[in-house]
């Protein structure tokens, strides 16, 4: 069973991978976000098809070891992107 | 904004400006482009339409449409709901000539942005850029969008002639619950020949940089960052974007840093037959330009706030690049004009790629 939160991007809002992480645009201002997120979260996170656990998971496959910092950064990271108004989390059903 | 992840070299441009026509119904003094009734025939629809994919595949986010009057074009509404449906957004500059009840009923769309010419906060002002008429033209296109939900800016390309207006047309911008942007006039098209004729006096400049500083509201699309303070900085870049975060399409699909270097030497490629990622990644034009450092800036003080200023405006004025935007601040008060060659080894002329 599925656990954790989903992640989309809000209306007006695009992203795209680039070598420091991820660009987002947003349609109001417009404004650009620079994201130092590295390796972490592939642009195509942001279309739902998986979770925040399974998004772990795959990073820290085979690195146990990383888990514990890897999950700390990337919740750090979808907490902040939420706050800013970028993405909005759901919950699995 | 982030220069440091900017100078890492971004995947694609974050904007494009895409002047869609080179057909204009006014024949506006200063206009970038020397638009006029009949310009040379542009894309074809099918050719845009080629264009707008491209540029969505390659993760574009925005598009800023000039010319030429975009309107002209039969296609143009045709050819912006494509790039709406393909995720873009766009900002579309226009005189306001052709804008009806039935346009801005078509405009009204979430992804679009509408900037409308107006060059002085009355018809006299105004008309004596624009050409007779334009103003009231403009002013009844500003009603007929203001009265939608459409994002929507009253835009006025800085002169010594309408200097004295901005608080009026600051006015009148809201009056129509629109937003004033200023942009800098620049020696392209029709602007060479009446560069020394509109331009802003030195003293005219650091009035206005000063005038900007009290009007954070006024937005100026960047084309002032050589001349903006410390109080405007978190409002966009500090240096140039041309090649770093955006480019230039002409309306034959001729790919330029930017809409005011739109010379041979400047050319890297078109569309939509030359694949766009390579000449944006690694064309000789753009990978130069990324490079360009103005050295002789470098001790002054205000170079963390302009990193030479716009190179546009140096090149069309000294015919070579490398060297200091001749308008920004500090120049301002010491510097009229540099002779050619007076660069250091850090200058850059660009030789033609398309002979």
């Amino acid at each position: 069973m599925k656990q954790g939160k989903f992640y989309r991007l809000q209306e007006g809002v695009q992203v795209r991978r680039e070598k420091f992480g991820l660009l987002f645009y947003d349609y109001r201002g417009p404004r650009l976000y620079f994201v130092p997120s590295g390796d972490l979260i592939d642009d195509s996170f942001f279309t739902g098809r998986q979770t925040e656990q399974e998004l772990i998971e795959a990073v820290t496959a085979g690195q146990p070891w990383n888990h514990r910092e890897t999950k700390g950064r990337v919740v750090q990271i979808l907490e902040m992107l939420e706050e800013k108004g970028l993405v909005h989390g759901q919950p699995v059903c | 904004m982030g220069n440091r992840y900017v100078d890492l070299g971004l995947s694609a441009p974050v904007n494009v400006t895409w002047e869609v026509t080179y057909t204009c119904n006014l024949s506006c003094i200063h206009c970038l482009s020397d638009s006029g009734r009949k310009g040379p025939q542009g894309l074809t629809t099918q050719e845009c339409l080629r264009v707008i994919d491209i540029l969505a595949d390659q993760k574009v986010f925005q598009l800023s449409i000039g010319g030429g009057e975009p309107f002209t074009r039969p296609d143009f509404l045709d050819l912006m709901d494509y790039a709406h449906r393909r995720g873009i957004v766009t900002c579309i500059s226009t005189n306001g000539t052709l804008i009806t009840e039935e346009v801005a009923h078509r405009l009204d769309h979430p992804l679009v942005y509408v900037q409308v010419s107006l060059d002085g906060a009355t018809p006299r002002s105004n008309d004596a850029i624009r050409g007779d008429g334009s103003f009231l033209k403009a002013v009844r296109a500003l009603e007929l969008l203001g009265r939608r939900n459409i994002g929507l800016s009253l835009n006025t390309v800085l002169t010594c002639l309408n200097f004295p207006e901005l608080d009026q047309l600051s006015g009148l911008a809201a009056s129509f619950g629109a937003r004033l942007r200023v942009s800098r006039f620049r020696p392209s098209g029709r602007g060479k020949s009446t560069w020394s004729e509109l331009n802003l006096s030195k003293q005219q400049m650091l009035d206005f940089s000063e005038w900007l500083n009290r009007h954070l509201e006024v937005s100026t699309g960047d084309s002032f960052f050589s001349v903006s303070s410390e109080e405007r900085r978190s409002l966009g870049l500090n240096m140039c974007g041309a090649c770093k975060l955006t480019c230039c399409i002409s309306p034959l699909g001729e790919i330029y840093p930017c809409a005011f270097l739109q010379e041979p030497e400047f050319l890297a490629g078109k569309l939509p037959e030359d694949a766009f990622a390579p000449i944006w990644d690694k064309s000789p034009v753009f990978t130069s330009f990324r490079q360009l450092e103005v050295k002789s800036c470098e001790s002054c003080q205000r170079f963390n706030l302009c990193h030479g200023g716009c190179p546009a405006v140096a090149y069309n004025t000294l015919r070579r690049l490398g060297l200091p935007d001749p308008e920004c601040l500090a120049n301002c008060i010491t510097v009229k004009s540099m002779p050619p060659g007076r660069g250091d080894d850090h200058s850059y002329t660009p030789r033609p790629l398309h002979p």
